[in-house]
């Protein structure tokens, strides 16, 4: 049976909470409910779980990446043409800082941007189920889940007090 | 928590001295009348658009009258090309920073002027354009034609040359500056642009389903969101130190022979924390006063940036007293000539102009209780300031890029000041005036007021009664 998504829309955060309550009684499991809201709630301000996100592996890996290759771009010039500068090492720090730094961050921009746009799932091309008064303060509770249990999540959103359903 | 209900009322709230102070936009309401604002263009608007067009072709004639007669040979003709570029950079490019480290510290203030500080991004894709005529004209590291003790190569922070010193380290600052900002501007946008893209037309209206087409307002969005704002404002600042001292050091220490002084770039820094401020706080009062967001802007904002910018007032102070004294105590010739060069002697009435407007006259200003309540005083404060900030950039480049021989030992001699001519006046305007325009246009492009943010906050304040007196109650979810 295919998965599809039932939007309840709702006129005020209490309502939506609610619903949310009610899905959980009805079985629904926690992964495929989904609060569509026009500003951030606080954590758990709906019950609903708490979302992980990995997106700190990325600049982590950008930054390794840039630092490495400001190392090795650095010693590598500073080997192949040996200038003495000041009675300085060859190969010292604090003019390989420079560039090792630039590289560091630039690593890490980069791989962040690409963290967001991959955990983000971009370029989104097909338009999601969604209401505009959204945008007007209601809430959406957004369920993707078995076609045979939309009569339950129906039942729930109704308890709650949905100004609409909505459906693909 | 307040509840929505009880948000229902806009207009000034707060007694006696708080007069004003706050304000509640009624959350239903906030993205149909940004919108709306945004997407209006009243003719004052024009107007100011016009005027910054018209200062833009200024600078873009000044620029090629300048380049035509005096060709990219010699930096002497581009010090007050580097001086605007300087200012500009100084002001756009710590701008977007503001928005990011009162996100970090949760102030609920900041929540009008989150979007007007992070458009300055759109004007950090011009510097790059802008800062490519500088690398032409900086003088080259190695000296071609070394004569009597000069140098054989240039003293810069780039010690051995690596690979790509100094263009394309020095490009690749501000395009990954640039890149930065414009990213945080993206992801802060997302949610306005996907909300107000059922209004937007015509080619808004492509833009936003193209930038904020994906925009559902999820829970995993929002937390992919607040992470990497945060990232990249952490990173953004990182590299926005950096790329100040990498500039400061290349464009002006390292033109003036034994210019070696630690605290210049940490006072370039500071200064463009103060004047970036001072920017802003000029915006939003010109939006709360004849933009029609005065529902949304209330002198909170201008409250609390103005004890900031009175701090970052005195630190700046302090930073240009600790190079001062550091110069002045070590009596070398040299280090004597540097002073005179720059404060005492060819540039005297224009560093006395920078210390009035960068430090005097804001401070005497900004330390007067009323004032800083007010919705003018603290933006006054920083037109003064921007003043000054100018002066300062000015005085600094023109002199730094008209030294003459950049490949000596040492400052041997007090070279004469160097007036703007005809055509560094039109580079001046025109540098002011392309921030202008494009910073107009973004505005018009993007809501200038951060949508998701002022929706936010009217979760999390309310005005609540204490005895008999009515106070602001705040809420803090984390």
């Amino acid at each position: 049976m295919a998965r599809r998504p039932i939007l309840g829309v709702f006129d005020s955060a209490n309502s939506a909470a609610d619903a949310g309550d009610g899905l959980r009684r009805a079985g629904i499991p926690e992964g495929d409910v989904d609060f569509l809201t026009d500003t951030p709630y606080p954590e758990g301000a709906f019950g609903e779980r708490e979302e992980p996100h990995r997106l700190y592996i990325f600049p982590f890996l950008g930054a390794l990446l840039g630092l490495t290759s400001g190392i090795l771009l650095t010693s590598m010039t500073q080997v192949a043409y040996p200038i003495v500068t000041g009675g300085k090492p060859i190969l010292s720090i604090p003019p390989m800082a420079v560039v090792c730094y630039e590289g560091t961050m630039l690593g890490a921009i980069l791989f962040t941007v690409l963290g967001i746009v991959f955990e983000s799932r971009l370029p989104k091309l097909k338009a999601g189920l969604y209401d505009n008064r959204i945008t007007d303060g209601y809430i959406g509770v957004l369920v993707n889940t078995e076609e045979t249990q939309h009569s339950e999540v129906e039942a729930a959103f109704g308890q709650a007090g949905a100004v609409d359903i909505k459906r693909e | 928590m307040a509840s929505n209900a009880e948000q229902h009322h806009s207009g000034g709230h707060g007694h006696g001295q708080h007069a004003g102070m706050w304000v509640f936009p009624v959350r239903e309401e906030i993205t149909g009348d940004v919108a709306g604002k945004t997407f209006a263009m009243p003719s004052p608007y024009k107007l100011a658009m016009g005027i910054a067009a018209i200062l833009t072709i200024v600078g873009v004639v000044g620029f090629f009258i300048r380049a035509s007669s005096d060709g990219f040979g010699s930096p002497g003709p581009w010090g007050y090309y580097a001086g605007i570029f300087s200012f500009v950079f100084m002001v756009t490019g710590a701008a977007p920073l503001v928005a990011v480290a009162f996100r970090f510290t949760k102030s609920h203030w900041r929540r009008p002027l989150s979007r007007v500080s992070e458009l300055f991004a759109m004007v950090g894709i011009v510097n790059i354009v802008l800062f490519i005529p500088l690398l032409l004209a900086m003088p080259p590291i190695k000296n071609p034609d070394v004569q009597g003790s000069d140098l054989e190569v240039r003293r810069t922070l780039w010690f051995e040359v690596p690979i790509g010193a100094p263009y394309t380290w020095d490009i690749l600052c501000f395009v990954g500056l640039a890149f930065c900002s414009v990213f945080i501007l993206w992801l802060s946008a997302t949610p306005d642009m996907a909300q107000a893209r059922a209004t937007a037309t015509g080619f808004r209206r492509s833009l936003y389903g193209a930038l904020a087409g994906w925009w559902f307002g999820t829970k995993r969005q929002w937390n992919h969101q607040k992470a990497g704002l945060a990232l990249l404002g952490a990173f953004y600042f990182m590299l926005l130190i950096f790329v100040q001292f990498i500039f400061i050091t290349e464009f002006a220490m390292s033109m003036v022979p034994f210019w070696k002084d630690s605290v210049l770039p940490p006072m370039y820094t500071v200064m463009s924390f103060q004047t970036a401020l001072s920017m802003i706080l000029i915006v939003l009062f010109i939006m709360r006063r004849w933009g029609g967001y005065e529902n949304y802007i209330g002198k909170a904002p201008f409250w609390s940036a103005s004890k900031i910018l009175l701090g970052l007032t005195l630190l700046w102070t302090y930073h240009l007293f600790a190079f001062f004294i550091t110069y002045w105590y070590g009596r070398l010739e040299v280090e004597q000539n540097i002073l005179k060069y720059l404060f005492t002697q060819p540039y005297l009435v224009v560093f006395l102009g920078n210390m009035l407007f960068s430090f005097f006259i804001p401070f005497a200003l900004l330390i007067w209780n009323p004032l800083r309540r007010s919705d003018w005083g603290p933006p006054l404060a920083g037109l003064v300031a921007l003043v000054g900030s100018l002066l300062f950039n000015l005085r600094t480049f023109a002199a730094a890029f008209n030294t003459g021989n950049h490949f000596e030992f040492a400052l041997s001699h007090v070279p004469a000041a160097v007036w703007p001519d005809i055509w560094d006046i039109c580079i001046i305007l025109g540098g002011m005036g392309i921030v202008a325009l494009v910073y107009l246009l973004s505005a018009k492009l993007f809501p200038p007021m951060s949508i998701w943010e002022v929706k936010e906050g009217t979760l999390y304040q309310k005005m609540d009664t204490l005895v008999k007196g009515e106070y602001l109650v705040l809420a803090k979810p984390e």
